[in-house]
């Protein structure tokens, strides 16, 4: 299989949806962006990369139950697949590969 | 919520399988910032955050199909459109007339534009050419001129790095003979430019060398036409050919054959000569103060030119001490259309005149178009039926504003492919008449992508309001019977009206003002007598057998004065700010006209003498340096006792013989500068031309043989070449009479279309109104009451457009005349003509039908309810 590449962000959702589980559809995943990383994300940016992910078969959806809060639209609840969970996996053991690879400073 | 506008854009663009999982998220943002941050601000936000949605991964996800189904509409709106044209034909023909004559109106001024703005566009690197020009002072005006020192062109190219290539480049009209064998040519097209000129424009080359051909200076390129002319058919390349004037008679080498000039260029020649040699025979003309050439350059690619121009901004005042010009750069590009500097400022030039053509040829499609918005609401009680039937039947609005529009771009096409015709065949004569060469792209598909979008967008321009209005009817309503009741859209027919006439009427008062300038100026007192008044050039062995040819001429009969001169009397060739005289103020710059004469000029152009005595050789020989002025050049040198001042001019001093009524040797539009007849110095060899005063007790034929034998018999290697004063000078005249049939052109096409669209809308209302005459007739009243009744109704928008628009032509002419110096003052009479005129139009259009309508029997149109 030649081998996808995930850029930083969808990375990060990816990560996101595979952390929040049964929490993660659109808008959660940008406010844990927004009040983890302490970084401005616009929510079109995180829907786009959604779909993306879902169009690699890296997440799969389907829609949750309608709550108040939101107008009654139903959210839309993504989880990873196996496809997905596989390439975050490969993508922490090659980070830390590399960062094994630095030299560590050292206190002599 | 729900009703956000935002919202509303989202699901325009959003696909619907991401709508309701993208709007919840987007509600539980703005719920929470509404908490976090009130009220305002989430709305802002929310605004903000789904505008953002507006990007290719979101818009992109829909499913765009084309479904085939809305070709068989199409095809049912273009059915129905022809048979509406075929049924209410008139209408129709009102329409496509209208639109096609607005249209090729348009185009043809279209294709003026581009071709205007192609001049000089077609030089390998434009963008780094340059000319240069002078900003100087004079008499507290900042004045900018394109002619330079001679000397500059060598400094340049010596001096700055920045600099790939430069030339000088004069034009100075010298007729030469040009001999090949026995072919004999008098041309005057010929101009000294730099070696490197070739390289610096692209003009090519069809034989030679373009980097060489000017490097010899005996090397001469000719263009195609003229090498035919001298050679035929045969080989001219490296032939040699003498050129002859002044008693100098010099060979050439043929060095190069150029392709015919372009017409799309303002640099004009037939035959180049290289400035070697000049250099090499007449010694190098180093004087910083001779602005006698046009100096081009070509900068180096990636230098930036406002650095160079600060660099050579004050390169003559470092040659010269008391030069004050500073010298710019002017881009190449730029030469045709911005060259008016005002106070030193680039302001304009032809580009003025190029803005009113485009306005000329918008407004011309906008009253066509116009016609056609009139038109259509004015029927729309006759469409209103199958507007209601469609949307009883299921018809969106969408679907009926696109049949209609459908309509009118079909009008549109129409006839846009009937102006297509008539500009093709009538663009030569129009080429003529603004002396361009104008063409049809025919080959070219921009062009007619180009003609194409334009028609689509008269067409929705056209049909866009009507569609609109049309496609609103309220299905109910209509076909229950009610009629349209539309006093708003009268009063939007009414506003249109007017613009369309208010157009027209600027035109006619413009035409009015034109003729009536030339008129003026045609009928100006030139100051001297143009009449039985031909010059010849001085060439060849005329000018060593002058004196024994004048004597000839006075004693043959054929003329009855004799002078020459060191320019013809319609043109001026010299001029100068150096002149001083007693009492001349040093910081003043004026001015002043040089033209060299001979004796008897005053006897000779018939000049009137106000005070002194014509400049006569004969009779006092010092007179060589004897000088008449003009009568403003007395005041500006402010004499009161003129006779026996003494002016300095080129360190000659001259004395002041007399004083001659101003004359127009230049334009008769402007001013007339002052003017200095000088005589002819010792040292100042200047004479170019000869003025011959014909007998008038001879016929002008008869006196012409003697002439021309006359001429054979003194320099019989150059042929006998004349102009007479009076048609030169009516050549002044051409330019503007030029502008007055274009301007007679257009406004006959404007008016034309505005008297269309009434013509359309009487029609339209006298239709809607049988009835109401027929009442009125029953109950008493005369055929000239109601036709007065009809008429006035037309007319009103008329009489309110010569009202509003009046000011805006006043305004505009006045400007307009602001441009000539000798004018005529704008006047209430031109207005009130204009008006008269149109409004008379107007009637005319309108009464026939009208007294027809009215005289209609009443039982005809009463009898059926």
């Amino acid at each position: 299989m030649i081998k996808e590449y995930l850029g930083e962000f969808e990375e990060l959702v990816l990560t996101l949806v595979a952390a929040l589980q049964e929490d993660a559809y659109g808008a959660a995943i940008a406010e844990e962006i927004e009040s983890r990383l302490k970084r401005e994300v616009n929510f079109s940016a995180v829907h786009v990369t959604l779909y993306r992910l879902e169009d690699k078969g890296l997440i799969k959806s389907s829609f949750g139950g309608a709550t108040k809060e939101r107008g009654g639209r139903r959210k839309r609840i993504y989880t990873i697949t196996s496809a997905g969970m596989a390439m975050l996996k490969a993508m922490k053991e090659t980070r830390v590969e590399l960062w094994k690879m630095v030299p560590q400073l050292k206190i002599s | 919520m729900e009703n956000s506008r935002a919202i509303h854009l989202l699901r325009w663009f959003c696909p619907p399988h991401l709508l309701e999982e993208i709007e919840g998220d987007l509600l539980q943002k703005f719920e929470k910032d509404v908490e976090n941050f009130g009220d305002r601000r989430a709305r802002r936000r929310l605004v903000w955050n789904t505008v953002r949605y507006f990007r290719p991964g979101i818009v992109l996800r829909n499913d765009f199909d084309v479904s085939l189904n809305s070709m068989y509409m199409f095809r049912n709106y273009f059915k129905v459109a022809s048979r509406v044209m075929v049924r209410n034909k008139s209408f129709s023909l009102i329409n496509i007339f209208g639109l096609t004559l607005g249209l090729s109106g348009a185009l043809l001024l279209f294709l003026w534009i581009v071709n205007e703005f192609s001049y000089d566009r077609f030089h390998a690197d434009k963008e780094r050419i340059y000319t240069v020009w002078n900003r100087d002072v004079h008499q507290g005006q900042i004045e900018c001129s394109n002619h330079t020192p001679r000397v500059l062109s060598p400094t340049l190219r010596t001096e700055f790095a920045a600099v790939e290539a430069v030339a000088s480049f004069a034009a100075w009209e010298k007729p030469y003979l040009l001999t090949h064998n026995e072919n004999k040519l008098m041309n005057k097209d010929g101009v000294f430019v730099d070696a490197d000129f070739l390289s610096i424009l692209s003009f090519p080359l069809l034989k030679g060398d373009a980097a060489s051909a000017l490097s010899e200076p005996s090397s001469i390129v000719l263009t195609e036409t003229l090498a035919k002319k001298l050679f035929g058919d045969k080989e001219a390349l490296g032939e040699e050919i003498t050129l002859k004037a002044d008693g100098y008679t010099i060979p050439f080498t043929i060095t190069g054959i150029l392709h015919d000039l372009p017409a799309n260029t303002d640099f004009r020649f037939e035959y180049l000569l290289p400035w070697r040699f000049i250099e090499l025979n007449f010694g190098e003309d180093t004087f910083w103060g001779n602005n006698s050439v046009i100096t081009l350059v070509k900068l180096k690619a990636g230098v930036d030119s406002e650095q160079f121009a600060v660099q050579i901004k004050d390169l003559k005042k470092k040659n010269r001490q008391e030069e004050t010009a500073e010298l710019f750069l002017h881009p190449i590009t730029k030469n045709r259309l911005y060259s008016k500097f005002e106070n030193g400022v680039q302001s304009g030039g032809r580009i003025e005149i190029i803005r009113m053509l485009g306005i000329l040829g918008v407004c011309l499609i906008l009253i066509a178009c116009i016609n056609y918005v009139n038109l259509s609401t004015a029927r729309a009680q006759k469409r209103s039926k199958e507007v209601g039937i469609r949307k009883v039947n299921g018809a969106h609005r969408p679907s009926i504003i696109l049949q209609f529009l459908c309509e009118s771009v079909l009008i549109a096409i129409l006839a846009g492919i009937v102006s297509l015709g008539i500009v093709y065949i009538a663009l030569p004569a129009f080429g003529t008449l603004v002396q361009q060469p104008l063409g049809f792209a025919v080959a070219d598909l921009n062009f007619w992508i180009g003609i194409a979008f334009v028609i689509l967008f008269i067409g929705i321009l056209a049909g866009g309001y009507p569609a609109f209005y049309l496609s609103a009817f309220n299905p109910v309503r209509i076909l229950k019977g009610a009629p349209i009741t539309s006093s708003g859209r009268n009063v939007l027919r009414q506003v249109l009206v007017v613009f369309q006439f208010g157009f027209a009427i600027t035109l006619i008062v413009s035409v009015i003002v034109v003729h009536k300038q030339i008129g003026y100026v045609q009928n100006r007192d030139a100051g001297y007598a143009k009449d039985g008044l031909i010059y010849q050039p001085l060439s060849g062995d005329l000018l060593a057998n002058y004196q024994a040819y004048k004597n000839e001429l006075l004693s043959s009969g054929a003329s009855l004065s004799v002078t020459k001169s060191g320019s013809p009397i319609t043109e001026v060739w010299s001029g100068t700010t150096e002149i001083r005289w007693r009492g001349k103020d040093p910081n003043t710059k004026i001015a002043i006209e040089r033209f060299d004469v001979d004796g008897d000029i005053v006897a000779t152009a018939g000049l009137t003498l106000l005070e002194g005595r014509d400049i006569s050789l004969t009779e006092y020989p010092s007179d060589s340096t004897a000088v008449l002025l003009n009568e403003t050049a007395m005041k500006a040198m402010s004499f009161t006792e003129p006779i026996g001042e003494i002016i300095v001019d080129d360190g000659v001093e001259y004395h002041v013989v007399g004083v001659v009524k101003d004359f127009v040797l230049t334009s008769p539009y402007q001013k007339i500068a002052p003017m200095v007849l000088q005589g002819p110095a010792p040292g100042r060899n200047l004479f170019e031309i000869v003025h011959i005063k014909l007998n008038p007790n001879l016929r002008v034929q008869d006196n012409l043989k003697l002439i021309a034998s006359l001429n054979s018999k003194y320099n019989p290697d150059f042929p006998f070449e004349y102009e007479f004063v009076d048609l030169e000078y009516k050549r002044k005249f051409a330019d503007l009479e030029t502008t007055l049939t274009i301007t007679g052109i257009f406004s006959s096409m404007a008016i034309c279309i505005a008297c269309l669209g009434l013509l359309g809308l009487s029609t339209f209302m006298i239709e809607s109104r049988v009835k109401e005459i027929g009442i009125r007739k029953v109950l008493g009243a005369s055929v000239t009451g109601i036709t007065r009744l009809l008429c006035w109704h037309s007319i009103r928008p008329i009489s309110l457009a010569v009202l509003i628009f009046s000011p805006v032509a006043w305004w505009a002419m006045n400007w307009w005349l602001q441009s000539f110096d000798y004018r005529i003052e704008m006047s209430f009479g031109y207005i009130v003509l204009s008006a008269l005129a149109l409004i008379l139009l107007a009637i005319v259009t309108v009464v026939g039908q009208t007294i027809h309508a009215a005289g209609r029997n009443p039982v005809n149109s009463l009898r059926s309810e």
